[in-house]
């Protein structure tokens, strides 16, 4: 019999058992939306890695001060992670390269009438090498492909430098829009302004920039802000010292476990960390690495999709069996239908397509209805997982295949045993 | 004379049943020309169904050969005989066998639809509605079974028979299930095939459809035996 003969004949009869049908295909519905939506849990965690790559080099260790649950509040732990700490960990710990620092403050500035309540970062002079290198903003309008220097983003100003990031001095960077609100488009550099108490005086602008993730330009304004060497804001915004957040450079990505062993050892030394009766250390600070990050990620994602792959793996074998099941039955009410079929010629493989096509057909129907379900089931994925969910594209052939599949495995034992009907027998059927 | 359609040589069938042999067909000789129209009588349970359904290439014989138009078929396999069984044979059933999901002419091209890459649908369809034409019944080519009356569902599934042209259209009791006047109507059909030059092999218990036969065979436990009635009657 032709494709086109037994694809009618296969569409006919199960079109005549509509309700039949889509009860048999709610099984592999159920599996095949588990497979996509699995498939989507794994794909987005891999694409937070990835995002998370961009701003956190291989050679980056993040450092911050350990916060822990108190009274049903985060509370910071131990000993503040100091400017000092850092400082000195750059010149003792062999594999530090670089060790980048900020802290950030929401302060009052003010020039002449105009005054702002923003966020003041201090940072070390290379943050603003930071800034071009992560990748998360560049100037509006700037052709995303090129790259741009520090310069590009500073106009006629300048940024601080180390030597004023030692000295403390009282110098600051505005955003392009903090600028724009305290001088009112009149040309800051060179003017003094107010900084909560302090007074400070502008070397530079940060020319207007956007997030490089379209997606992303609504949430935070890159052009809000003054940056301050660290050690001024340390010395003159705050009354105690503050903890810092830390960006330490590795000399070698490869030995990037060996060095946080070694700041881990400098900052308990540091802190008189002892080891307790258990032999374990209370340590007041963490450490991040992309590794971890990937970890984390993949271990969220992995109990998630664990538990997706067992249901997808019930769903279609019950699916499975139901289909076995449904075809079981066709092929009993059908008998003397097979009988005249053989009469008329149908040899064994006509008869075995014909059976096969109908259980690949309900199967078939079922995983297109899966992958419909799955993908709109992504986003409540993604919610109950606490995580990112995007949809694999690879995973829709997939879980088509693996429904034809299962219309195959299970469909096949009924066609055979439709097809080795005697045919005698098969007329005689009531 | 022309070769016989069908030519049989001591065609047994047996069937065992635990320890027990049940012989359903003894040594069968029959031979059929072609134009013939033949009538097999017997009681039920005397070996007739068992003689049409290894004629119709459905059953193998335990001992003899059956050569279809010259060709011994106790060697083939089933799939050739199913090949075989599509071409060269029709059948006619008592409760006719059409299939209650498909159109009247789909159900007239059946035969076709299984020759693999010979008949395209328009093919089909064409062929099936010329085929109902012949049984007065094109205008019902769109019809489903259960739409039609017992005489057009046997018509359709004579066209059914005569769609491939067969060598012989083996008829189980085409009237069994037929009220007489409609019956009649189909023996009328069957006898003009007949004289268009279809061979004919019909199995009957009803002497009034028998008397339509050139020949008549009567069978009785299992043996087969040519009546000398037939020519008495006609």
């Amino acid at each position: 019999m032709s494709l086109i003969d037994l694809l009618r004949t296969a569409l006919r009869s199960v079109s005549t058992n509509k309700l039949r049908a889509i009860l048999t295909m709610l099984g592999v519905v159920i599996g095949v939306a588990s497979v996509i939506a699995m498939l989507a849990l794994g794909n987005g965690a891999r694409a937070a890695v990835e995002a998370t790559f961009q701003s956190l080099g291989a050679n980056q260790i993040q450092i911050g001060q350990r916060f822990a649950m108190e009274d049903g509040e985060l509370q910071p732990t131990g000993k503040t992670l100091t400017f000092a700490d850092g400082l000195e960990m750059l010149s003792t710990v062999p594999l530090v390269e670089r060790v980048e620092m900020s802290v950030s403050k929401t302060v009052k500035a003010r020039f002449g009438k105009n005054t702002v309540e923003i966020n003041t970062i201090g940072t070390t002079a290379d943050a603003i090498d930071g800034i071009v290198s992560s990748g998360d903003v560049q100037p509006v309008g700037w052709n995303g492909d090129a790259s741009f220097s520090a310069q590009d983003l500073l106009g006629d100003g300048r940024f601080f430098s180390s030597d004023e990031v030692y000295a403390g001095a009282p110098v600051c960077v505005l955003g392009y829009q903090t600028a724009l609100d305290l001088f009112s488009g009149d040309n800051p550099i060179g003017e003094t302004i107010w900084v909560d108490r302090t007074r400070c005086e502008v070397i530079g602008v940060i020319t207007e920039l956007e997030s490089t993730d379209v997606q992303n330009r609504y949430r935070s304004d890159p052009n809000e802000g003054l940056l301050m060497p660290i050690s001024t804001v340390i010395q003159t915004l705050y009354d105690d010292e503050p903890s810092v957040y830390m960006v330490v450079h590795v000399k070698n990505a490869n030995r990037i476990d060996e060095a946080k062993e070694q700041i881990t050892s400098y900052l308990r030394q540091r802190h008189q960390i002892e080891q307790n009766a258990d032999g374990n250390y209370q340590d007041d600070f963490d450490m991040t690495t992309r590794n971890d990050i990937l970890g984390q990620q993949q271990e969220a994602a992995r109990t998630f999709s664990l538990l997706l792959a067992a249901m997808a793996t019930v769903s279609l074998v019950v699916g499975g069996i139901g289909i076995m099941n449904v075809m079981m039955v066709s092929v009993t009410e059908r008998t003397r239908e097979i009988g005249v079929r053989l009469a008329v010629g149908a040899k064994q493989r006509d008869i075995v397509s014909q059976f096969l096509l109908e259980s690949i057909f309900i199967s078939a129907s079922g995983g297109l209805a899966g992958i419909v379900l799955g993908i709109l089931a992504i986003p409540l994925a993604a919610a109950l997982n606490q995580g990112v969910a995007l949809l694999y594209p690879g995973s829709v052939p997939l879980a088509f295949g693996v429904a034809v599949l299962i219309g195959i495995v299970f469909g096949l034992y009924p066609a055979l045993r439709a097809a080795r009907l005697d045919p005698i027998e098969a007329l005689r059927y009531e | 004379m022309s070769e016989p359609v069908i030519r049989t040589e001591k065609l047994t069938r047996a069937y065992s049943m635990g320890a027990s042999v049940i012989t359903a067909l003894r040594e069968a000789d029959l031979t059929v020309h072609p134009g013939e129209f033949i009538a097999l009588m017997g009681a039920s349970g005397s070996g007739k169904s068992t003689l049409l359904n290894l004629l119709g290439l459905l059953d193998r014989a335990t001992s003899g050969e059956y050569l279809l138009e010259g060709t011994p078929v106790s060697s083939l396999r089933r799939d050739e005989l199913a090949d075989l069984r599509g071409r060269r044979i029709g059948f006619i059933f008592q409760n006719f066998n059409l299939l209650p999901r498909l159109a009247a002419w789909e159900n007239v091209a059946l035969p076709l639809a299984y020759r693999k890459g010979e008949f395209g649908v328009q093919d089909q369809l064409s062929r099936a509605r010329e085929t109902l034409s012949r049984v007065q019944l094109e205008h019902r080519a769109e019809h489903n079974p259960m739409e039609l009356s017992g005489g057009e569902r046997q018509r359709v599934a004579i066209a059914r028979a005569l769609i491939t042209q067969p060598a012989v259209i083996l008829a189980d009791e085409p009237t069994g299930n037929l009220d007489s006047k409609t019956g009649i109507e189909i023996m009328h059909l069957l006898k003009e095939l007949n004289e268009e030059g279809r061979t004919i092999i019909i199995v009957t218990h009803d002497l009034n459809v028998a008397r339509n036969a050139s020949r008549i065979y009567h069978m009785l436990d299992g043996v087969l035996n040519e009546s000398e009635w037939a020519h008495v009657a006609n």
